[in-house]
């Protein structure tokens, strides 16, 4: 497959299609606030569309790849020629999707993904059919296969294929009703009739129901109720599309991903990207007990943030991970004994929750009264944050792992190990260092950017076993000292 | 704790911070003057002068005076040949360690300030983080640049 080859036609109308959702914005502004002249418009909109759809065709007609001597060789641009070769090696994963225009004629979007590739996907096909799409994967995973085991035999077997996870409907259900979608879809919500508010004239429609509103409070509130409810109905029927027949399989040392039901997504990574793994248990999902299990890879770019924290079982009893993943992660050891900080601990924790919450909540108690006394709901929800934060805190260093659990709000687990952690920081502040006591921050990759975790006072004894743990030059004869 | 990173960083480094100090607290001294200049124009009570001037005189105490020195002599840093070890804050103690083969690349900067005092600053930066040693003597910087670039190269694992 050395000879350049072209993408599907179809390509030429998905890029008019995008275009033109881009100029949607400067388009209707030109429209709304433009001149009068109805003709002027007329000519400059239909010339826009024109040059568009050519720009369009012309950005297929040069677009070619091929696959030649390790590389993915693309060429393209209109005006300027650009050539974009990328290394198979350097390939961290490719990230197939299945978009409206793409199913009819059986076609797939490929996203090459490169480490650290900045802003974009360092490489976008649009279309190409299915089965091009299998060659190249098998032409990269064999390449990538063979430059990994250079050494070893290669072995001419099939590739076996293990079905790690499924979701089952149950689980879905559960998944969509529980995520923090609601709030995406209300804040929205809210956006959208913000940003047309001097579009619509909303106090010409509202004026009639001036005498509705203050018929009573009751209706607002069943109003309010109703939206909230369809904004967390529309999320729910969005993450069931997005998740629907979410599977993850391993196929040799990688791990391949698919869901969706309108759009297909399939997602590949091989199991030596994986960088560290987060168990995520957010505030409804936990008490039931359950969790999610996220993978960061080393792959992805900036604005493909999901191919960077790759989500690995959606939603899962917290007890059953170590049972599902064991097999095929063997590396990790999901073991949820984990130590937890001093007592003394805890006061920091209630000091740190309360710092900038008290004296605003007593501001508002002196100025505001009688109504500023809420505030002392917001005072007890710092306090028991603060206290749950305290709890739920914890590390663990076992041979090359470093386990830490800390809650922001949702509680995070991250397992990372040694040789994947890229830097380790131990903080004190003056406060910390009169109790001895310290913080630990661990770093490991992400995408283009960085993750891990940080877990604040624990007693500086243990902080130091971590840090002395990872450190590469001492690290031989403490290692013996355990 | 354990055994501490030894290096400091050049003496002149704080001579630098100093100026820069100095150059924050001109914006605190700009805000004063105005605050200064509109209350004689519009007769405003006498003591917001006398404010004004307190925190400016405050300001300037802290930044040029307070914060470098503790910076200064809070920051070490040690090259080894494994990892490198930084440690540094003025009211928050932070000890870093970066192993040699987590290093990707290796820049040094000089401004005009550091330029004039000839020094230069170092950043390592790692696959997910970027550190800084600041102002170094520019040999010395030269030297370490190369040192860990040298040392770096090892790297073969992935990411």
């Amino acid at each position: 497959m050395s000879e350049p080859r072209r993408l599907h036609p179809i390509s030429a109308v998905i890029n008019c299609l995008k275009q033109l959702k881009d100029l949607l914005i400067p388009f209707l502004v030109f429209v709304v606030f433009g001149s009068k002249n109805g003709l002027f418009q007329l000519i400059v909109s239909v010339g826009i569309i024109v040059i568009v759809l050519i720009a369009g065709i012309l950005t297929w007609l040069r677009f070619t790849y091929r696959l030649e001597e390790g590389e993915l060789r693309i060429e393209y641009g209109v005006f300027v020629r650009k050539k974009r070769y990328i290394p198979f090696e350097r390939i961290q994963s490719l990230d197939l999707s299945e978009g409206i225009l793409q199913r009819p004629f059986n076609l797939v979007k490929v996203k090459v993904e490169t480490a650290g590739s900045g802003g974009e996907a360092e490489a976008v096909l649009t279309a190409i059919s299915k089965a091009e799409a299998d060659s190249i994967q098998q032409v990269l995973t064999s390449a990538q296969q063979a430059s990994f085991n250079e050494n070893e035999e290669f072995n001419q077997e099939k590739p076996k294929e293990e079905i790690v996870y499924k979701i089952t409907f149950k689980q879905l259900l559960l998944l969509s009703s529980t995520s923090g979608g609601v709030g995406v879809v209300i804040s929205a919500v809210f956006a959208f009739i913000f940003q047309f508010e001097e579009v619509i004239p909303y106090e010409k429609i509202f004026s009639g129901l001036e005498d509705v509103i203050s018929s009573g409070v009751m209706m607002i509130s069943f109003l309010v109720l109703i939206g909230f409810f369809i904004a967390w109905a529309v999320a729910l029927i969005g993450m069931m599309l997005k998740y629907s027949d979410f599977t993850v399989k391993k196929v040799d040392e990688d791990l391949i991903i698919t869901r969706g039901l309108l759009e297909k997504r399939q997602l590949t990574i091989p199991l030596y990207r994986i960088q560290a793994i987060r168990i995520s248990e957010n505030l409804v999902r936990q008490p039931l007990g359950l969790g999610t299990v996220y993978m960061e890879s080393a792959g992805g770019s900036l604005e493909n943030a999901e191919s960077a924290r790759v989500m690995l079982l959606p939603i899962v009893k917290s007890k059953e991970i170590m049972g599902i993943l064991s097999p095929y992660i063997p590396d990790y050891c999901f073991d949820p004994v984990i130590k937890p900080l001093p007592n003394r601990a805890l006061r920091r924790y209630l000091f740190r929750g309360l710092v900038v919450i008290l004296p605003l909540a007593v501001l508002a108690m002196i100025f505001f009264s009688p109504w500023g006394y809420l505030s002392i709901l917001f005072i007890l929800l710092a306090i028991v944050l603060s206290y749950f934060k305290y709890r739920d805190a914890g590390w663990k260093v076992d041979d090359q792992q470093l386990s830490l659990r800390y809650r922001s709000i949702i509680r995070n687990t991250v397992y990372m190990k040694r040789n994947r952690i890229q830097t380790v920081s131990v903080r004190e502040s003056y406060f910390q260092n009169k109790k001895d006591l310290a913080s630990i921050e661990a770093t490991a990759m992400s995408g283009t950017g960085g993750t891990g975790g940080l877990v604040a006072d624990l007693e500086k004894k243990d902080a130091c076993v971590i840090y002395q743990w990872y450190s590469y030059t001492k690290s031989e004869e403490f290692l013996k000292e355990i | 704790m354990i055994m501490e990173p030894q290096k400091r960083i050049s003496s002149k480094g704080l001579i630098v911070w100093r100026i820069y100090g100095a150059i924050h607290s001109f914006f605190v001294l700009l805000v004063a003057g105005g605050a200064i200049a509109l209350t004689i124009i519009f007769d405003w009570p006498i003591w917001i002068i006398g404010v004004a001037l307190l925190v400016f005189a405050l300001c300037a105490y802290v930044f040029i005076v307070l914060i470098p020195t503790i910076r200064w002599k809070r920051w070490r840093y040690e090259v080894r040949e494994n990892e490198i070890e930084l440690q540094h804050g003025v009211f928050v103690m932070k000890r870093t360690l970066v192993p040699m083969i987590r290093v990707q690349h290796v820049d040094t900067q000089q401004g005009p300030i550091l330029r004039k005092y000839q020094l230069a600053t170092i950043t390592v930066s790692t696959a997910a983080t970027v550190h800084e040693i600041p102002a170094l003597e520019v040999d010395e910087a030269e030297e370490l640049r190369f040192f860990i670039s040298k040392l770096a190269r090892v790297a073969d694992e992935d990411v």
